[in-house]
């Protein structure tokens, strides 16, 4: 896994919330799995920093948890979107473009 | 306010959150090992388990409240630990808060409480101060004091001088004495000491404080009426009605703040007064130690006295009778140096014109002004001294209790920088540590504190009962004083903070792996020990710097009231009851009164256990003074001539007091009916008749019209004003010819056993004598002897409970640092004695330490003591300042306190087992 690269600053709760968003109700394990697998191997989430994002996400609402069986036949928590979360997913997903193709804009040449 | 919500839920829940939390995080372990990753490895890539933990449950919860009741719970499991050195800590804190608390009380009570007046910043006082004999002053009636020179001052002036200096302006082309530039009273007013009068009000009589006070008295002093109207001008002038106006306190309690009391009838000392009104509430007079009930005009006192017309004579014409006391308040703009310097210059104007001859003139009062808006200096004079030397070594103690506390806090943490450096590098962040650090010394000092109140509370009774020194009629009332308290409070607070924090931010800047390494054998090494062999020993150093000092004050104290109880007064003061009865207020008048008093003499001596009896007009050595002056027959007056003392005496007086004739005979009852005799003490003889015998010479008693006196017999000198004085001169004449027929008189028994016991056989006999008549004071010689030495008796008691205290904290915190620095050392001490020290060597080696700090601490305290032991020099008698053996005394006492307390720790080290305290590696 040669070069990995951390999530940048302020960008880790609006891909949880875009991977809750696509595929349904998942465990954190799982959301890590997929926000890596998803960038090719170039997001790397940090366990350190996945579980205390949910935490902090659970308190705000943007997300319920629920205990379930995975598919290995393992208790684990399943975290699934709140009407609240959708919303601020799409805030923040809609801020992230505007900034990106800011950004994009000034890298470019014409 | 959902997530408030949300996290008020998870408290309920959160062990059941903890699992959970827990269980998801090895459940994704477990997926990464599955995938292949080495359980190591996935447990290093997910970082620190417990931190992580910590910090969503920081999220969710309430940490920093948790957190601190968790370190509330940690401190006190660390302080039970540690039973002897947390006692410590919190007990010394304890009695320094509340020792301060207590004095700081009093001293509000007595210093800086204002008068309930208007604008009491305004009011000045007027009193003089001279030689104590001079030609001018031929009587003086109230307070007087001496002025630590060897002379006198006094706040009573004759009434001729009040109206000299007090008399206001006659409107304009007729200006009084004091106008122009020299006006700089808006009013000056005029008030007599307070004494008791029979008061009858409803057919009951009772014993009532009340004070004469001019007319402009209360409109001077900007007091409102609360009910009627108080007294002015019109009440006070010769002739008026007789009026009285009433405190508010005894309008309450007799009249039960009846509005229509005005007008109302009573009957004081027999004589009839109408009730005019009543003062404001609170308004206590200008003396914050007596609360008057009744103020009457000045001019109704020859009213109320057995001869008018000679009260009269006496009081309001006399120029050399000293009687009356006055205040002023200051004109806005004019200071009290202006006031004085204007005053001072009329009154020595008005002194010189009462001069009988320039020889006369030559010395005179001189008259100062003093603040007054504290009321009256008497109690100023009497306590604030006391109450500054008794502040400072309050404020001392608190001092070395707070030193103790730091030290406490300092070896503490010294003890701890291994946890700590443990701590730190299992992931604590340094703040978390040095909140849990500060969090167990303010509670310690917070635990002071409140021990503190109890003290501070226990501490004012015990100081009301001390001042009041048995007296009933004790009126300084102190409350505790909450700022005070918060003060001293808010001061431990902050040592502990201080000294909680220093250490704290110190040990916690550890570098780790010395701090891990750190072990018993090296013990002292590395910068662990930098505060400890830095602040720690200077802080003891400076602990047994101040106990010395406090225990030399305590020395000097107690040999004080020792030099005192050693005096020999001339008279017999054991086993005397002292019994004082008005029979005048009960009705009995001249010779009947004389009668009543023989009568009841005659009963006392028959009392079983009672020897003798006896009765003079007041008791010796109680701060009574009747002055008189003599003039010899066949000599002339000279201006070297000394002021006579007078006492007038029941015959058997100088028998009963044990006082021996020396030349010539005692009075006898004979003498009762022809009373021109009197016996003359040693003093009066040699200053009056050199080495002549002065039985059967004559002389004449203030005026040469009265019959003359004849000396029947010299007595032995015996102390007279109190107990520092040297006796004076002075005569012993029969009662019968007292001059002032007032009327209370002090009966002396002398008595087989303790004078208190014939109390009750004594109450018996007056009440049988008379139903009118009641006894005002029961008290025994020694008692009153005692209360005149109020102050030295004070500052012995505390003095010596303080330096014990400073000691014993002092000590307290010396044997618990040579204690932890034995115990640091065990690793040491236990590789020399591997290595054949002997146990003598041992313990010399520990109290050698000890040593050097004491003796350091010795010579700053003895230093200190050389410099400031002067400022407590007037509170001394028959001894030096710097008393040698007051000060040898108490170095001795610290040396020996100093090796006790080190002397444990050191026997604890030589019994260190060697190969026991090796193997703790």
């Amino acid at each position: 896994m040669g070069s990995r690269t951390e999530i940048p600053p302020g960008t880790l709760y609006m891909l949880i919330l875009k991977s809750i968003a696509r595929l349904g109700p998942m465990h954190g394990y799982g959301i890590a799995q997929h926000i890596q697998q998803t960038s090719g191997d170039v997001l790397q989430v940090e366990e350190g920093s996945l579980y205390p994002a949910l935490q902090r996400m659970l308190l705000k609402g943007w997300v319920a948890a629920e205990w379930k069986q995975s598919e290995n036949n393992r208790r684990a928590r399943y975290y699934r979107l709140t009407p609240e979360g959708r919303r601020q997913m799409t805030r923040e997903v809609g801020e992230f473009e505007r900034v990106m193709a800011a950004i994009v804009r000034v890298i470019e040449p014409a | 306010m959902r997530e408030l919500l949300r996290r008020i839920r998870f408290w309920f829940h959160r062990a059941e959150f903890e699992r959970e939390m827990e269980e998801e995080m090895r459940h994704h372990l477990a997926q990464l090992e599955e995938q292949g990753m080495p359980g190591a490895a996935a447990r290093r890539q997910f970082g620190n388990l417990t931190l992580l933990q910590e910090e969503s449950r920081a999220m969710w919860s309430f940490a920093i409240f948790e957190q601190f009741a968790q370190d509330v719970r940690y401190a006190l499991r660390a302080m039970a630990a540690n039973p002897l050195f947390t006692a410590t800590a919190v007990v010394s804190l304890a009695l320094g808060i509340g020792a301060n608390t207590a004095i700081y009380s009093f001293m509000d009570a007595i210093l800086l409480r204002a008068l309930p007046v208007q604008h009491p910043e305004q009011l000045a006082v007027a009193e003089w101060r001279g030689p104590r004999h001079m030609a001018v002053v031929k009587g003086i009636n109230g307070t007087m004091h001496g002025d630590g020179k060897g002379g006198s001052q006094s706040p009573n002036f004759p009434f001729a001088a009040y109206q000299v200096l007090g008399s206001p302006d006659r409107g304009p082309g007729m200006p009084g004495p004091y106008s122009g530039d020299g006006r700089v009273f808006s009013t000056l007013f005029a008030y007599t000491y307070v004494q008791n009068f029979n008061v009858i009000t409803g057919g009951e009589a009772e014993s009532v404080a009340g004070g004469f006070v001019s007319g402009n008295y209360f409109g001077g002093l900007g007091v409102p009426p609360a009910a009627g109207r108080l007294l002015d001008d019109g009440d006070d002038r010769a002739g008026a009605p007789a009026v009285v106006a009433l405190s508010y306190a005894y309008w309450q309690r007799r009249f039960g703040g009846s509005a229509d009391v005005a007008g109302k009838s009573i009957l004081i000392n027999n004589v009839p007064f109408t009730v005019v009104g009543v003062a404001a509430p609170g308004f206590f007079g200008v003396d914050p130690q007596t609360s008057p009930a009744l103020f009457l005009p000045i001019h109704a006192m020859p009213a109320l006295s057995p001869e008018p017309a000679a009260e009269e004579r006496s009081r309001f014409f006399d120029q050399h009778f000293y009687w009356i006391e006055m205040m002023g308040r200051l004109r806005p703009g004019v200071g009290i140096e202006q006031a004085q310097a204007v005053m001072r210059t009329r009154f020595h104007a008005f002194a010189a014109g009462t001069a009988a001859s320039p020889k006369d003139a030559e010395v005179l009062p001189e008259l100062s002004l003093e603040e007054a808006g504290s009321g009256l200096d008497s109690l100023r004079r009497q306590y604030s001294k006391p109450l500054y030397v008794l502040m400072t070594m309050v404020g001392l103690i608190l001092a070395i209790a707070c030193a103790n506390l730091a030290n406490l806090l300092l070896s503490r943490a010294a003890a701890r920088r291994r946890e700590i450096a443990v701590r730190l590098s299992l992931g604590a962040s340094r703040g978390r540590v040095v909140r849990q650090m500060l969090t167990e010394s303010v509670l310690l000092a917070v635990t002071g504190g409140v021990l503190g109140l109890g003290v501070g509370f226990a501490g004012i009774r015990f100081l009301t009962w001390l001042l009041a020194n048995g007296r009933e009629d004790f009126t300084l009332r102190a409350a505790l004083d909450w700022p005070v308290l918060g003060f001293t409070f808010a001061l431990a607070v902050a040592a502990g903070m201080v000294f909680g924090l220093a250490p704290a931010l110190e040990a916690t800047k550890v570098d780790f792996t010395a701090g891990l390494k750190e072990n018993r054998l090296q013990g002292t090494s590395g910068h662990g020990g930098r505060f400890r062999f830095r602040l720690g020993p200077t802080l003891i150093v400076l602990q047994m710097a101040v106990s010395l000092l406090l225990v030399i004050g305590a020395g000097l104290f107690v040999r004080t009231l020792a030099n005192l109880h050693a005096i020999d007064v001339g008279f017999n003061r054991e086993n005397l009851l002292l019994v004082r009865i008005d029979g005048r207020q009960g009705g009995y008048k001249d010779a009947a009164l004389a009668r009543f008093y023989a009568g009841l003499l005659d009963r006392f001596r028959e009392i079983p256990g009672v020897r003798a009896a006896s009765a003079s007009n007041f008791p010796l050595v109680a701060h009574y003074v009747n002055n008189a002056s003599v003039i010899p027959f066949g000599r002339t007056p000279q201006p070297g001539d000394p002021s006579t003392l007078i006492l007038s005496v029941d015959p058997d007086f100088l028998e009963t007091m044990q006082i021996p004739i020396l030349l010539g005979r005692d009075l006898k009852r004979g003498d009762l009916a022809s009373p021109n005799v009197a016996v003359v003490n040693q003093k009066f003889a040699s200053a009056f008749f050199g080495s002549e015998n002065p039985v059967g010479r004559q002389f004449w008693l203030d005026k040469q019209a009265d019959p003359l006196i004849e000396i029947v017999g010299v007595a032995k000198a015996a102390h007279y004003n109190s107990l520092q004085e040297e006796s004076a001169p002075v005569i012993y004449i029969p009662y019968t010819q007292n001059r002032d027929r007032r009327g209370p008189m002090f009966f002396e028994l002398r008595t087989a056993g303790p004078p208190l016991s014939a109390a009750a056989a004594v109450r018996r006999v007056v009440h049988d004598a008379s139903s009118s008549v009641s006894i005002s004071e029961i008290s025994t010689q020694a008692q009153r002897i005692d209360q005149t030495i109020a102050q030295e008796r004070t500052f012995a008691d505390l003095g010596s409970c303080f330096a014990a205290l400073a000691l014993l904290i002092a000590c307290v915190g010396l044997y618990g640092s040579m204690a932890y620095a034995v115990a640091r050392r065990t690793g040491e001490i236990g590789i020399r004695m591997a290595l054949g020290a002997q146990r003598a060597g041992i313990i010399w080696m520990v109290l050698r330490e000890v040593l050097a700090i004491a003796g350091a601490g010795l010579v700053l305290g003895y230093g200190a003591a050389r410099l400031t032991t002067r400022f407590v020099a007037s509170f001394l008698f028959g001894m030096k300042p710097n008393d040698p053996l007051a000060i040898g005394g108490a170095i001795a006492v610290l040396l020996a306190a100093a090796l006790a307390a080190g002397y444990l720790p050191a026997w604890r080290a030589s019994r260190i087992d060697p190969a026991k305290a090796l193997r703790n590696e």
